[in-house]
């Protein structure tokens, strides 16, 4: 069994406020994890707990079974929301400083950052200062920085925010590479759609208290089961609605996906659409990861 | 001998307790972190980052020149009226007797000058008197005549050298009234004054006053520069949000005493090449500066400056963390440069005065204003080496305390973010 990135009962209190409530959850080496939460869930509390950014009222973050320290977090790897390099340094300088505080060789931090920015595709942006860079380069930089050093975990504050799709193909390639060689990611994100596409698990956090854990597929197939039906020249789908058992989840493009209770029948819900027209899709489908979050919350 | 016994074993004391009390507060447990190499070495990189960054300015690189020149300025211009001064023109009218010619030569080289003399009628020595042809006409060996009346203050060649020939040619006169052999006279007039003994060391002179003011107006521009940039090098790690990913590796201690360190030594090199440069150029030009006890006020101002650049740097680093944008600089500094200035001003009235009061003498012993009146009292010769001693002794305990107290602030100021964070917010938090 590979190592775990353990939290164990972390609370903290801001005067009147709960951001942590008791709140556990463990993220295995090898697999993306994606925490979730709504705004104010708690969840940049918790990544800042692990690196000894917020002081606990009470709980402790665990490493391969022993408590995180100054000498685990310099093996670990880390990209704060609110992304933070010096403006005015070059980005190659700056990589190689990070890189050295993680423990590195000059000459070590070097070759990484050669790497690192060859892999990101801003290789030419090493003698630019940062704040001369574009938005996304900024975050390549600043993922750069995070991975410089092999961590053995990697946590990242909404990586993919404000990213173009190739950008966040880029470092979603980046992310299911370094947890294919053994490193153990979690990542915040409020983009559902690249979360499911990346993750094997998530973890549902909201006023601090774990809500929903375990892997994409198991929530997927679970809960209620989900029905497309696109009845030709429908748009409205004014046909489902009031079917007994029967919620309408969405309507998009001619399309109504359908939540069905155990005991309604397929098949009545099958003539219903019928009845309405010509049925051109008649499907069912997994839990999206946004339905699993929604009912999660609810 | 017995004060400083008292002072080492009052220092040994004070070392041992400090000792005793961390590893009671550490409960004799080694510290988290993996070392005290990997400590050494995080202080180090960001010390030779903070080194970097700065000696690559344009601040720091313009900001040198200008000093430079500056320095440069008050050594050489004093300089340039002190060469080899041009030879006295003097007319003889009348009288142009051998003795007469000796006693102008013998006051032209009191005054370290030679004296070229012309022989003319007393009409044309006036003309040449007006037209600033020759500086002195002697009339019959009896009247000196100049164009411009010679003020008792005036320090110029001329008037050094013509009020001496006065003094020399009075006393000559005097000495012939009075009938006495020319062995006598010649006895009577090369007379030296009795030396006077003081038992108080006498106050600031030459060179060691001048160079009093120049490392005080060093120490001053020095202070204030580099714990300005302290402040807003901690601010600006603050409002990047750099200081998370940082924080994330290192402790805030290691952090912080990187930073200062660093700057610190940029500070010292910086002044150690000003005081280089000063002394380099002193000695080529000629000047008074290393005379005297003048190299004895550059090693002090040296040192003050590190004390004093050690006490004021965590006290701004604290303010930095503080402080959340630019605009905020300025209100959280103003309060701190208050002892500075207090001490400046002090510290050139003392020298102005060349005597240094009761009061004085107490601000060479605090922390915040010893690092300006510690050397002024060393350049006017009011203090002793083992009062220098305690005074720095002193400003190093009291630097201590103020280090932990600045680096609790720092911690727990430095993440919180949003509005600038009030002081009284921090302490009640660690209060609780």
């Amino acid at each position: 069994m590979g190592a775990l990135l353990e939290l164990e009962k972390l609370s903290r209190r801001y005067g009147t406020i709960t951001a942590l409530d008791n709140l556990s959850f463990s993220v295995p080496a090898g697999q993306v994890v994606g925490f979730l939460g709504p705004n104010g869930a708690g969840k940049t509390t918790t990544m800042r707990a692990v690196f000894g950014l917020t002081d606990l009222d009470a709980g402790t973050v665990k490493w391969d079974g022993a408590p995180v320290g100054q000498s685990e977090r310099r093996r670990f790897g880390y990209m704060p929301e609110e992304r933070g390099l010096y403006p005015a340094m070059l980005v190659g300088e700056q990589l190689e400083y990070l890189g050295r505080l993680h423990g590195m060789s000059a000459v070590d931090a070097r070759s990484a950052t050669t790497s690192w920015l060859e892999r990101l595709g801003i290789e030419d942006r090493v003698r630019s200062k940062v704040d001369a860079l574009s938005h996304g380069n900024q975050q390549r930089v600043q993922l750069a920085a995070a991975l410089l050093h092999g961590p053995e975990v990697l946590i990242l504050d909404e990586p993919l925010a404000g990213l173009d799709p190739t950008g966040i193909d880029a470092i979603g390639a980046v992310l299911v590479e370094q947890a294919r060689s053994g490193c153990c990611v979690l990542f915040s994100s409020h983009q559902l759609d690249q979360v499911e596409d990346l993750c094997e698990s998530v973890t549902i956090i909201d006023h601090g208290r774990l809500v929903v854990a375990g892997k994409v597929d198991d929530l997927a197939r679970s809960g209620a089961r989900r029905l497309v039906v696109r009845v030709e020249g429908d748009r409205e789908a004014l046909w489902a609605k009031g079917l007994p058992g029967v919620s309408v989840s969405e309507v998009t493009a001619g399309a109504v996906r359908l939540v069905l209770d155990d005991a309604v029948d397929s098949e009545s819900v099958l003539r219903a659409a019928m009845a309405a027209g010509r049925v051109s899709e008649f499907v069912f489908r997994r839990r999206r990861l946004s339905e699993v979050f929604r009912e999660a919350l609810a | 001998m017995k004060q400083a016994v008292i002072l080492i074993v009052v220092a040994a004391v004070l070392i041992l307790r400090l000792r005793s009390r961390i590893k009671r507060r550490s409960g004799g447990q080694k510290p988290a972190w993996s070392g005290w190499g990997a400590v050494t070495s995080d202080v180090g990189l960001v010390a030779a980052r903070e080194m970097r960054e700065r000696f690559r300015g344009r601040i720091f690189r313009a900001g040198t020149l200008l000093v430079l020149a500056g320095v440069a300025a008050a050594i050489v211009i004093p300089t340039l009226d002190k060469g080899t001064p041009a030879p006295q023109k003097v007319d003889l009218v009348g009288t142009r007797s051998a003795q007469l010619r000796a006693t102008v030569v013998s006051s032209a080289e009191s005054v370290g000058t030679k004296v070229h003399f012309l022989s003319t009628s007393e009409e044309t020595a006036y003309a040449d008197l007006r037209s600033g042809r020759v500086d002195l006409a002697i009339i019959a060996g009896r009247e000196l005549v100049v164009n411009k009346p010679i003020a008792s203050t005036d320090t110029s060649t001329t008037a050094q050298f013509v009020l001496s020939l006065a003094q020399q040619l009075g006393v000559a006169e005097a000495l012939a009234a009075a009938h006495l052999s020319p062995a006598q006279s010649s006895a009577l007039a090369s007379a030296g004054a009795l030396p006077v003994r003081s038992l108080q060391p006498g106050a600031a002179k030459g060179a060691a006053h001048t160079t009093s003011l120049i490392g005080l107006i060093l120490i001053f521009v020095m202070l204030t520069q580099y714990n300005t940039w302290t402040l807003i090098g901690v601010m600006e790690e603050k409002s990047s949000r750099v200081i998370e990913v940082l924080l994330a590796t290192v402790r805030p201690i290691q952090l912080l005493t990187g930073k200062v360190l660093g700057i610190g030594l940029v500070a010292f090199a910086q002044a150690s090449l000003i005081v280089v440069f000063a002394l380099a150029l002193a000695k080529s030009v000629g000047s008074d500066l290393l005379h005297g006890t003048a190299p004895v006020v550059v090693v002090s101002t040296l040192v003050w400056l590190l004390l004093g650049y050690a006490f004021y740097c965590w006290v701004y680093a604290a303010a930095g963390s503080l402080a959340q944008r630019q605009d905020q600089v300025q209100s959280l500094a103003f309060p701190l440069s208050l002892p500075i200035i207090f001490g400046y001003i002090m510290a050139i009235t003392a020298i102005g005065s060349g005597s240094p009061s009761t009061l004085f003498r107490v601000l060479g012993y605090l922390p915040p204003t010893a690092p300006f009146a510690m050397p002024v009292l060393v350049g006017l010769g009011a203090v002793t080496w083992w009062e220098f001693v305690a005074s720095a002794l002193i400003s190093v305990v009291c630097t201590v305390g103020v280090a932990r107290l600045a680096t609790s602030i720092y911690r727990r100021a430095i993440l919180r973010t949003g509005a600038r964070v009030k002081l009284r917010d921090v302490v009640s938090s660690a209060a609780r």
